[in-house]
């Protein structure tokens, strides 16, 4: 299955080998495989939500998800 | 005492020039800490309702906290209050540099001003020696080369000064107060409550040093948390990028404003704008306030094009917004050159940008033409068009003259519909958070004391991850997007805080991204006071100071009803992160309300009153 993923700020650089956002990736998987695919480092990772809705780092996938996944975001003084 | 505190209020009376040294009861400070708070309840005690902002009787409080006395990471803060001609009621202002520990030094804990001064004058505050000095020569230079000229006329460099600029002086009502050369006390205009009273600058320095409670504990704790909060800034890229690392996430939430908050995605542009691309196209720096370990300031040099050669402070995360995407300008250069314009000219970025959005959008509309702008074009993205109009804007000049008592009432005179389309709070121009993406920003800016301000209660970084007080059960997980379950309650907790830590006075940056954590914040607060406050006792006395500044609004004729969000808030986004979603606004406020123990005018009930001491 292909999933789309958009990544922010400090994390954009993971995407550097999907330039158009598609990740291949097996049935059945997660977010949290969708980050090792990627080298995202977890611990870091804070915000993700799929198809708009936020979830964890356990949410199973399907095709055509769109993946928004966000380093902490601080700074908005 | 050895508390922190002077105990020592200085109040300037600018009609007589006489000053006078007051007392400040211990309990007060017990009460409302110090800053934002206690300068709260100074205006509720002393005002009568809905004065006028730029009369005699409105109050200019320059006031510290207990964390000015020691080398606090993020005390180099204090917080100025007074009543706004934007909105009209109570509004509160912080900027840093080293202006709050030199008042501190000089043996007092807040300077009250009230009166008109009949001609220019700037106060020099040298310890016990106040003195009301001519300003004539002054009037008229823009805020760096009054801080200049004050150390020139008076031989000393050390002074920190706070002072207002053209705009100030000619009552623009987005005016700012501009300390040092390097911070700015931004918003609500009361660089034009300082100029309606002749006051060119207030220039101080002190040789004393409060003592404290516990100076070992003290010492000890300051020197352990400054390793720490360094450490967690540089691990997230703070210190690197400043608050400008902030765009391209923002914009990724839909939380920046684009096209005067029309357009819902600008991925390019916020990319340019921020980050790894600002630090580089600008060669940007940290630049911090006295004893700060983030530096989120910036320091910047641009050496080409020609037309942009400029060495200084750079824009902030808020400005970015505000005078970038908000107006679809997506270079960093073009960015910096109007901010500079603005500090120069004393404008709160935030407001000049919101105007200058607002503008293209009327011109765009057609209900402003090149007719009412001497010929010039308003265009999206058109430097030359935001420069000149910010100029005219802070001189009062021109067509931007119609912008002199806010975007509300020149919407009056641009167009009757237009009013409908200004993105306000009590009058408040929005800051570069969208209530769309961040929804708990919606009971915030609704109710906020001071209008739209995210920095009152910096909720939206709870929900973007960046920041939790797992000491009053705001965790990981506690608020998700779009969902309404414990927004509300995030919601008054930040704003508690917003209203703690510019009452200590604290840099919210200590905790919000330096990962200062409340425990910590009362750990040495007790060292300094020898007070034993617990966590939920500092917060309490934020919700109090809140509730005193509420007061403040109530009494100035606002109530439930003008508890609201502008119309472009329910405009619902058709693309990015928050496609398809409308803030459930009714939903949020009611259990705000229920939350913070309001009436159904919007008023605190006897209850809460009692429970906060305030009966």
């Amino acid at each position: 299955m292909v999933v789309n993923v958009k990544l922010m700020s400090m994390f954009a650089r993971y995407l550097k080998n999907h330039p158009d956002g598609k990740v291949d990736m097996e049935e059945d998987s997660t977010v949290r495989g969708l980050a090792e695919i990627l080298g995202l480092p977890v611990k870091l990772v804070r915000i993700i939500t799929v198809n708009g809705k936020q979830e964890d780092l356990n949410k199973v996938l399907s095709n055509g998800d769109l993946v928004y996944i966000f380093p902490p975001a601080i700074g908005g003084g | 005492m050895k508390n922190g505190y002077w105990q020592r209020m200085l109040r300037v009376d600018l009609t007589s020039r006489k000053s006078t040294v007051e007392p400040i009861e211990e309990k007060d400070l017990k009460d409302f800490i110090g800053g934002a708070g206690l300068g709260a309840e100074i205006l509720r005690r002393e005002l009568p309702e809905k004065i006028d902002p730029y009369g005699p009787r409105n109050l200019i409080i320059f006031a510290t906290g207990p964390f000015q006395g020691p080398a606090v990471p993020g005390g180099a803060k204090f917080s100025i209050v007074g009543i706004s001609p934007l909105t009209g009621t109570f509004a509160d202002t912080a900027a840093g540099a080293a202006w709050g520990p030199s008042l501190k030094d000089a043996g007092y804990d807040v300077i009250v001003l009230k009166g008109v001064s009949e001609k220019p004058v700037y106060i020099q505050i040298m310890d016990d020696d106040v003195q009301v000095k001519d300003a004539s020569g002054l009037w008229g230079k823009d805020t760096f080369e009054t801080v200049d000229a004050i150390h020139e006329q008076t031989g000393d460099k050390k002074l920190s000064v706070a002072a207002i600029g053209p705009a100030g002086e000619r009552r623009v009502a987005i005016a700012c107060i501009a300390v040092d050369n390097h911070s700015f006390a931004g918003r609500c205009g009361l660089g034009a409550v300082m100029g309606a009273k002749n006051v060119k600058a207030v220039a101080v320095r002190g040789t004393k040093k409060v003592e404290v409670h516990n100076p070992k504990a003290t010492s000890e704790l300051i020197k352990k948390y400054q390793k720490q909060i360094r450490e967690a800034v540089i691990k997230n890229e703070f210190r690197k990028h400043g608050t400008p690392g902030l765009c391209e996430t923002a914009e990724g939430l839909g939380d920046m404003p684009i096209k005067y908050w029309e357009r819902d995605v600008w991925p390019e542009g916020a990319k340019k704008l921020g980050g790894s691309n600002y630090t580089e196209a600008l060669n940007a720096k940290p630049l911090p306030c006295k004893y700060c370990p983030i530096g989120c300031h910036r320091k910047i040099t641009i050496t080409e094009p020609e037309e942009y050669r400029y060495e200084g402070i750079g824009p902030e995360y808020e400005t970015l917004g505000l005078m970038g995407t908000n107006l679809l300008i997506d270079d960093p250069k073009v960015v910096a050159i109007g901010n500079d314009i603005a500090n120069r000219l004393g404008l709160d970025t935030i407001s000049a940008g919101a105007m200058v959005g607002f503008a293209m959008e009327c011109f765009e509309k057609g209900w402003i033409t090149t007719n009412d702008t001497d010929g010039l074009e308003l265009k999206w993205g058109d430097p030359k068009a935001f420069f000149t109009l910010v100029e005219q804007i802070g001189r009062r000049e021109g067509f931007g003259a119609i912008f002199g008592e806010g975007t509300v009432e020149a919407a009056k005179k641009i167009h009757p519909d237009s009013v409908a389309e200004v993105v306000h709070c009590k009058g408040l121009d929005f800051p570069s958070h969208d209530p769309r993406a961040c929804i708990s920003l919606a009971p915030t800016y609704a109710t906020g004391t001071r209008g739209a301000c995210h920095f009152r209660g910096p909720c939206e970084d709870v929900e973007m991850g960046g920041f939790f007080i797992p000491e009053v059960g705001i965790k990981e997980g506690t608020v998700k997007f779009f969902e309404t379950e414990n927004q509300s309650r995030v919601a008054v907790k930040c704003q508690d805080l917003g209203v703690l830590a510019n009452s200590l006075v604290l840099c919210l940056f200590m905790v919000d991204g330096g990962d200062w954590s409340m425990t910590d914040v009362t750990d040495l607060f007790n060292a300094i006071t020898g007070w034993d406050y617990s966590v939920d006792d500092l917060m309490l006395a934020g919700e109090r100071g809140f509730t005193v500044q509420r007061l403040n609004n109530i009494r100035d004729g606002y109530n439930k009803a003008m508890d609201v969000l502008p119309k472009k808030m329910f405009q619902v986004a058709k693309e990015g992160f928050r496609a398809g979603k409308a803030i459930p606004f009714e939903d949020l406020m009611k259990d705000y309300y229920a939350l913070r123990g309001w009436d159904e005018n919007g008023a605190p009930s006897k209850e809460t009153m009692e429970r906060l001491n305030l009966a």
